[in-house]
């Protein structure tokens, strides 16, 4: 039997003490640093270029909107067909955010890393997944702002003009709020199937396009029903059903507007909840195995 | 056939990734068909599928999908440094990659449209679509090529164009169409073949120059530009 001679010396590493963050600081650290990536902030200029183009191009459009009513004192949209008309935008933004929230871990291999931490699997996806919907409720809300503000302070009701305007702002944020989960969630999903962010892109607008002229063959079929439940086929149109039922006036404030979805707005509301409760649910399901490769 | 071609189309099929591209020309004929079998008529099924969907978006997303794909992703994961040492003129490398991402946008275009043309009018429509198609796929690949050298993000530089130049400004500024590859294809189109499902305000001869001169000037873009090429690590 001989001696043990080994020894452990104290080299003075010293013990971490304080507070351990829980899984809410987690979900948290990675939602803000999500939201900062969608936006290129703490990133090279290259990064920046895309987002800021696409918020640049709607703030213009929207400051031009305001300049037009204040000067001709005519509603040209209101602040839920400017969502509509901005849905190009949308999509181009959805194609340049999620790639960078999912693709990139994937493609370069951290994803083991942030399992190895207590973090569930379904945080991982529902942070990025929330920063994504706040990025795009950002983007279609912030120019709404400034139609808001622009409106306010050129109102010559008073008081009493600028609650009106409240009161027709505030449905549109709620628009916007729609916008920005369906089409985060149809975004992300199919970002997180590849780790190519060319390929992630060029699959986001593929699916967002595609679906746009089914709208407009199955709306001149020879029947009713039909052209009535066309809108279902694409999300864009989809939300806009959605936005007709439940917001109805609200939305177009008396003006023309809004699509002819007969009876079944119920079935566009049901649709939208399957649809982004299914995307959410293949997320999920792909950030099960996903980090196993 | 050049080993450069052959990998190229290798790259191309190898993967899983390339049946990404099949659900969009389905998409198309299902829509033809559709429409034909229950007996709408064609002026007004025409348009949104031919135009909206076949020349709108098939044509420019599988194009930009392919036409990006045949250089950019060598240069992504940096193979292309491979291909760049060997004693090749470098036009022998741009042009067989141009001619693969142009024949397989044109024939994943092509088929769909010519199926949903014979549906619509006739099969010498068909046809013209087929030819105009195949024009402006070289077109569009020449682009999309170049860009992949020119930038580091081409699939989102592409995406600016086809979506907010051909497809945002396109639609409510009419100046941009002269500058736009869709409204080519369409004026070659209707040349070719006149009926009234396909309408633009380019004029043909102007059409055919400028799809020339893209194809021809961004080839000789990517060619210079693949002459002083530096491999640098994936942007951050």
């Amino acid at each position: 039997m001989s001696e043990a001679t080994g020894v452990i010396h104290d080299i003075g590493y010293q013990r971490y003490t304080g507070p351990r963050l829980g899984r809410r600081q987690v979900f948290g650290a990675l939602y803000g640093h999500g939201l900062r990536t969608v936006f290129g902030l703490g990133r090279s200029a290259k990064a920046k270029i895309f987002p800021w183009l696409v918020v640049a191009v709607v703030t213009v459009v929207a400051a031009g909107l305001t300049a037009v009513r204040s000067q001709i004192g005519q509603v040209v949209l209101t602040y839920a067909q400017f969502a509509d008309a901005m849905s190009w935008l949308v999509i181009f933004f959805v194609a340049v955010a999620a790639p960078e929230l999912v693709s990139r871990d994937l493609r370069s291999g951290v994803l083991p890393l942030y399992f190895s931490r207590p973090l569930p699997r379904g945080d991982y996806a529902l942070a990025k997944l929330a920063a994504l919907i706040t990025a795009l409720w950002l983007l279609l809300g912030g120019p709404q702002l400034v139609m808001f503000l622009g409106a306010a302070f050129t109102t010559s009701r008073g008081m009493r003009g600028v609650w009106d305007e409240l009161l027709d702002l505030l449905p549109g944020l709620l628009y916007a709020g729609l916008w920005a989960v369906v089409f985060a969630s149809i975004g992300l999903l199919v970002a997180s199937l590849t780790g190519k962010r060319a390929f992630a892109a060029g699959g986001i607008v593929a699916v967002f396009l595609m679906t746009t002229p089914v709208v407009g063959v199955l709306s001149i079929m020879p029947s009713r029903t039909v052209n009535e439940l066309a809108f279902l086929a694409s999300p864009s149109s989809l939300v806009s059903g959605v936005g007709t039922w439940a917001l109805g006036d609200l939305l177009t404030q008396g003006q023309e507007g809004g699509i002819p979805i007969g009876g079944f707005g119920p079935v566009y509301a049901v649709v939208a909840l399957l649809l982004v409760a299914a995307c959410v649910s293949l997320l999920l399901l792909r950030y099960r195995k996903v980090a196993a490769r | 056939m050049s080993t450069v071609t052959w990998i190229t189309a290798r790259g191309l099929f190898g993967r899983s990734r390339f049946l990404m591209l099949l659900p969009l020309p389905l998409i198309l004929i299902g829509l033809a068909v559709l429409c034909r079998s229950l007996g709408v008529d064609p002026g007004q099924w025409g348009p949104p599928v031919l135009v909206g969907l076949g020349l709108a978006v098939v044509l420019p997303v599988v194009a930009l999908i392919v036409g990006t794909g045949v250089l950019g992703a060598e240069i992504d994961d940096g193979t292309v440094v491979h291909i760049l040492t060997k004693p090749l003129p470098r036009w022998q490398i741009v042009l067989p990659k141009l001619a693969v991402a142009a024949a397989v946008s044109a024939v994943t275009a092509g088929i769909p449209l010519y199926v949903a043309g014979v549906l619509a009018d006739s099969v010498r429509l068909g046809l013209a679509l087929v030819a105009a198609s195949a024009a402006g796929a070289l077109a569009y690949s020449a682009l999309f090529l170049a860009l992949s050298l020119v930038t580091r993000r081409p699939v989102l530089l592409g995406l600016v164009y086809v979506l907010i130049w051909e497809g945002l400004l396109g639609r409510f500024v009419n100046g941009t169409k002269v500058l736009s590859i869709q409204q080519w294809v369409i004026a070659l189109a209707d040349r070719m073949a006149p009926t009234s499902l396909l309408g633009t305000t380019v004029s043909v001869p102007v059409a055919a120059v400028l799809t020339a001169l893209v194809a021809v000037g961004f080839t000789v873009l990517a060619i210079d530009r693949l002459r002083s090429f530096s491999v640098a690590g994936e942007t951050s």
